[in-house]
């Protein structure tokens, strides 16, 4: 008789996931200038947590990224609460509901994200001039915002490459 | 996948209180606190991030400007040379310096020891421009201290960690400075404004500022000291007086933090302990004339306002 098979809980890809969440919000408050003429990073963090929230949606609970917001408000000297509030809403609104997305559908997954980043920016606009008294500059926004919906494909596909390799994560 | 709606709902009203309560102007002491803990843990984390990716960023610019690198060589050859002669006048305008101070009695300004630090994030986000820097208050480092590069001044420290610290750029919408044009003393308020080019506010309607006045600290505030290299006076398109930055001509990568002791005010320090006539440092205020209290108002009471 055959043993029934186990199926063990995902603790490395969870601490994988830890580390990838860690990176992205060390990369983003790192003195990189990749590029002369700007020294603002793509929103890498909630790149992470969005594709996370795609490829195991129980990894991405509200306090973790509630909990990434506040580390990426703090780790950039930034008023607290700001891209915390606006994570959270902006993925809790756009958050993928259906599992394994990514391997087939990255056009509409590009749209949702397009959308999550335009959400997030505008609360985060809002919330921060609010807490700075007044009107943050559009403009750093905006280049940050157009800089991670164009580098979200390519870390979306390496992220689907590296899934679709391992092959037994669906 | 469906999470707990009391927690969401929970954390939604958190993070809207922090956004409520975390003013950078009237910042709770728990919550300056949290921030300086964070920011001391992240700053070992953030140094070893930094050291690969400034590699890979040095990278693109090595090539680009190995053609320029003789031209650049042949001119900072030239400025040498010139550094020398002024370096021989500024010594000898300093043991000239030294004679009239001793002639005269004066106390000498503080001058202290400059703590190099190692910048470790500089997050130039829509809502702050700030730095954090490698050295807190187990070097030395206090909350106010100015933090300089090699051209000028760069902002000054808003936040202390035992081995990191913040310091708010000159350009943040948050930062006022008191300068002074050094042609004419002509006062202002340094202001940023989230550009690259902070304004020139609360200047005189006359004031004697031309196009390219060297901008220093007025030291009005007694939070910085005076004479601080900040920049070079402009004028914007709208006809508005703007500061062109010493400190933008390179990148803000290694810095000094000057740690300053301000000067008491007579509400901190009573005159009680009188008997000490040298207390209350100053070139002008600690002058032992006749009438040497109505001598400290004139570093302050300049034209200009």
């Amino acid at each position: 008789m055959r043993a029934p098979i186990e199926r063990r809980p995902p603790y490395g890809l969870a601490i994988w996931c830890a580390v990838t969440l860690l990176l992205a919000l060390l990369v983003y408050a790192t003195p990189a200038r990749l590029t002369r003429s700007t020294d603002l990073m793509p929103l890498l963090p909630l790149i992470t947590l969005f594709i996370w929230s795609t490829i195991r949606p129980y990894f991405i609970p509200p306090i973790v990224i509630f909990i990434v917001g506040l580390l990426q408000d703090l780790l950039t000297g930034g008023p607290m609460g700001i891209w915390a509030f606006a994570y959270l809403l902006s993925l809790t609104i756009m958050r993928v509901r259906k599992e394994d997305a990514t391997t087939r559908d990255m056009g509409p997954l590009w749209f949702r994200f397009v959308a999550t980043t335009a959400i997030a920016v505008v609360v985060a606009w809002i919330a921060g001039s609010l807490a700075n008294g007044s009107p943050a500059p559009v403009q750093p926004m905006a280049i940050e915002a157009a800089a991670s919906i164009l580098m979200f494909p390519l870390i979306a596909l390496i992220s689907v490459r590296k899934r679709q390799s391992r092959g037994a994560f669906g | 996948m469906r999470f707990s709606r009391t927690l969401t709902l929970t954390l939604f009203i958190i993070a809207a209180l922090l956004i409520a309560f975390d003013r950078p102007d009237a910042r709770p002491g728990f919550l300056v606190a949290v921030r300086s803990a964070v920011t001391d843990t992240a700053a070992p984390l953030l140094d070893l991030t930094a050291r690969p990716l400034r590699g890979i960023g040095n990278i693109g610019p090595y090539w680009q400007r190995q053609h320029e690198l003789a031209v650049e060589n042949a001119e900072l050859q030239e400025q040498l040379t010139e550094t020398r002669y002024w370096r021989d006048l500024a010594l000898r305008l300093r043991d000239e310096r030294d004679i009239y101070r001793e002639a005269l009695n004066l106390t000498p300004a503080s001058e202290q020891e400059r703590i190099g630090a190692w910048v470790l994030a500089d997050p130039t986000g829509p809502f702050v421009r700030s730095r954090l820097v490698g050295a807190g208050s187990g070097r030395g480092v206090g909350e106010g201290d100015p933090v300089l590069n090699v051209y000028g001044l760069v902002g000054h420290v808003v936040e202390v960690g035992q081995r990191s610290s913040r310091v708010l750029l000159l350009t943040d919408l948050n930062s006022r400075v008191p300068v002074m044009a050094d042609r004419s003393n002509a006062r202002a308020v340094l202001t940023g404004d989230n550009t690259n080019f902070p304004r020139l506010d609360y200047l005189g309607r006359d004031a004697d500022l031309q196009e390219g006045d060297r901008i220093v600290t007025s030291g009005d505030d007694g939070i910085l000291p005076r004479g601080l290299p900040v920049g070079t006076a402009a004028l914007d398109r709208n006809g508005r007086w703007r500061v062109r930055l010493f400190s933008d001509n390179a990148p803000v990568d290694f810095v000094w933090v000057l740690p300053y002791d301000r000067l008491p005010t007579p509400e901190e320090e009573p005159a009680a302990s009188a008997d000490a006539p040298g207390a209350i440092a100053g070139e002008v205020n600690s002058e032992p004339a006749p009438g040497g209290e109505e001598t400290g108002t004139i570093a302050t009471a300049e034209d200009g306002e």
